[in-house]
């Protein structure tokens, strides 16, 4: 079944969207009735305290996971009927992704890992390659391209990881507390670098995060409880 | 493109757990040189029991009349005709290559009798030069000497018959057996030489003697019952028989002939190669199931431990069959490249006894008893490699390997992404 396109060109929309897990007897309802629109070019923090789903939102948003009910787009792509292959088609193409826990992979050097999403693309080598320097240059990653992930700090670790998540030029980057890990300072160098990466490549960013420093430069802030949107405040 | 990823992805996992890819590898390869040293030796003593049977008996591929094999009477003598055949087809370029040597036999039932009493003998009539080509028996002197060309009314006895007539070298005894004509003929015979085969059955029962001799005796003249071949490997056989199957297609039709393989002539002999064969078989089954398990442990073992990797590979945009397919090429390199070095190894190994081949004399007591199915046991064994094997064996290996990473294949591309990215080791 082809997917039904939305109107909206919105990078991400969700309307009525439900996740319940089945947790032996018990049913935890995560997400419950969300509905959602990040435009292009956002830098948007869901908050909200731990279990309050801004996590299993972005899982949904991703791709990641299916919702029990609703709609969720992506880049105008209806998703919650999509096949496994079109779902990671998806991702690859669409969605960037960065974790708590950087998630680089340990056999690939920085500048592999940078460039992978674009190996799976077939992006040609030397494209690939002034892509990479180009994002290593503005996050002050030269000269650490062929370490790997075992030989760099969190905070590199995590610029590795950003580059990956914006070198394919996705329409999204949704990133799951990326400063969880990180000092304050390296937190400030990344914040800066994703904030320079949505101001001048127009990268929509949508974080799930705790961190007041992602919430304080976020131009959007979405409140989330008990898996529902409590507030949704826009910043100038 | 993303075919290139994965097997980047697969090399650089093997080399990152280099250790236990060492160690699954070794298993492996320890295992493929078993398979191909023991097999190698299996083909080997099969090989020898094979050529000791036949050179006992008729040859791989043996022509006779369809009824000799239950009778063994005069009367199922090859038509002069047949014989010409046969020994033509012997010798035609399609035969020849394979052939190492040929006999022509007279071989009926009779009774052996001296002083000291009577028994039940197998009489062979032979030619022989040819026999001594042929056969072994000439080689297994236990006392004078085998027959000569000129030799007339000489005999080779077996060493347990000569004892039963309370014989010695140079006495007489007489043979009698149904002659040409239907009649009851006898002849007498001198010891020449007495013979130790190792299998006890021949040698309280065997007698050769001049074809010569038999065909004054029996009224046959150069009349045999039977014509053998004696090839350079019994792997010939089919091929032998098959051909002489179609140059004899008419006397085989009128019933005058029938071509038999070694198969057929010997089925104890066939039937104990093919147990020993399943023996062997089954062992290795074992062996290579536990390799099996060792595989899919080490290789399940590596998709546990890289559960948030296979859901990071996901996340970035890898289908969960692309996912599986990292793992299979992981197991499969494994295997492919273990299975080579096995073989190779085994192959090395077993290669080093190719000469001279394993001496077992010292596990094997009492020699002499020392037979299987009719077959005297050769105490050295010397291997056969042949290419059929090899390439089973590489088949095997690698069908192994295969089916072992199956699984864990199967449980990498099955991964809960948002659950391997919660997993921390």
């Amino acid at each position: 079944m082809s997917p039904i396109t939305d109107t909206n060109n919105a990078a991400v929309r969700t309307a009525g969207v439900w996740k319940i897990f089945q947790q032996e007897a018990e049913e935890v309802r995560a997400v419950r009735d969300v509905s959602l629109t990040v435009d292009r070019g956002e830098f948007t923090a869901l908050a909200g305290p731990s279990g309050s789903g801004k996590t299993t939102l972005l899982n949904l948003i991703g791709g990641l996971t299916r919702p029990t009910r609703g709609q969720v787009w992506v880049a105008g792509r209806e998703v919650s009927e999509m096949s496994n292959r079109e779902l990671a088609k998806l991702r690859l193409e669409q969605v960037g992704f960065v974790f708590q826990a950087y998630n680089l992979l340990p056999v690939l050097t920085a500048l592999e890992n940078a460039e992978f999403p674009m190996l799976l693309q077939g992006v040609d080598a030397a494209e690939r390659r002034a892509r990479v320097q180009e994002l290593f240059a503005r996050t002050g990653m030269e000269g650490l391209e062929d370490r790997r992930p075992g030989k760099l700090s969190g905070g590199q670790q995590q610029r590795v990881a950003v580059v990956r998540a914006v070198v394919s030029r996705p329409a999204l980057v949704l990133a799951d507390e990326p400063t969880a890990n990180l000092d304050s300072h390296s937190s400030e160098a990344l914040l800066d670098v994703m904030a320079e990466l949505n101001r001048d490549l127009g990268v929509t960013f949508v974080f799930a995060t705790h961190d007041v420093r992602v919430m304080e430069r976020s131009r959007r802030l979405v409140r989330m409880v008990d898996g529902n949107i409590d507030s949704d405040e826009t910043r100038a | 493109m993303h075919a290139r990823v994965l097997v980047v992805l697969a090399m650089r996992n093997l080399r990152r757990q280099l250790r236990r890819t060492l160690l699954t590898a070794s298993a492996m390869i320890i295992g493929g040189g078993l398979l191909i040293f023991s097999l190698s030796f299996g083909d080997g003593s099969h090989e020898q029991w094979i050529d000791s049977g036949v050179r006992l008996g008729t040859g791989h591929v043996t022509v006779e009349r369809p009824e000799f094999r239950l009778r063994r009477r005069i009367d199922d003598r090859l038509p002069a005709e047949v014989r010409r055949t046969v020994e033509q087809a012997f010798a035609s370029p399609e035969i020849a290559p394979f052939v190492v040597a040929t006999s022509s036999k007279l071989s009926i039932n009779g009774l052996a009798s001296s002083a000291a009493g009577a028994r039940p003998a197998q009489i062979m009539a032979v030619d022989p030069v040819q026999e001594s080509a042929f056969g072994m028996l000439d080689e297994q002197v236990a006392e004078g000497r085998y027959l000569e060309p000129d030799d007339r009314l000489a005999a080779y006895v077996g060493a347990e018959m000569v004892e039963s007539l309370e014989l010695r070298l140079g006495s007489r005894f007489v043979v009698q057996a149904q002659d040409a004509d239907g009649e009851i003929a006898g002849q007498l015979l001198r010891v020449v030489g007495t013979f130790r085969s190792g299998v006890p059955e021949v040698d309280l029962s065997m007698i050769h003697i001049p074809l010569a001799t038999a065909g004054e005796w029996l009224g046959s003249e150069e009349d045999v019952t039977n014509v053998g071949v004696l090839l350079n490997g019994s792997a010939a056989t089919a091929r032998v028989a098959d051909r002489l199957e179609r140059v004899l297609a008419d006397p085989v039709a009128r019933g005058e002939a029938r071509v038999m393989r070694w198969r057929d002539a010997d089925p104890a002999l066939a039937a104990a190669v093919a147990i020993d064969d399943f023996g062997n078989y089954l062992v290795q089954a074992f062996l290579f199931i536990i390799i099996a398990f060792g595989i899919v442990n080490t290789v399940l073992m590596s998709v546990m431990h890289r559960h948030r990797e296979f859901g990071v590979l996901q996340a970035l945009g890898l289908t969960p069959g692309q996912t599986g397919t990292v793992v299979l090429i992981e197991g499969f390199t494994l295997t492919v490249i273990s299975g080579f070095l096995g073989v190779g190894i085994g192959m090395l190994c077993t290669w080093y006894f190719l000469g001279d081949g394993l001496d077992l004399t010292a596990m094997m007591e009492n020699l002499d008893e020392m037979t299987f199915s009719g077959v005297a046991v050769d105490p050295v064994i010397v291997p056969l490699f042949t290419a059929r094997r090899i390439v089973q064996v590489l088949v095997f290996i690698l069908v192994v390997g295969a089916m072992a990473s199956i699984y864990p294949a199967l449980r990498a591309s099955r991964i809960d992404v948002t659950e391997a990215m919660k997993f921390d080791r």
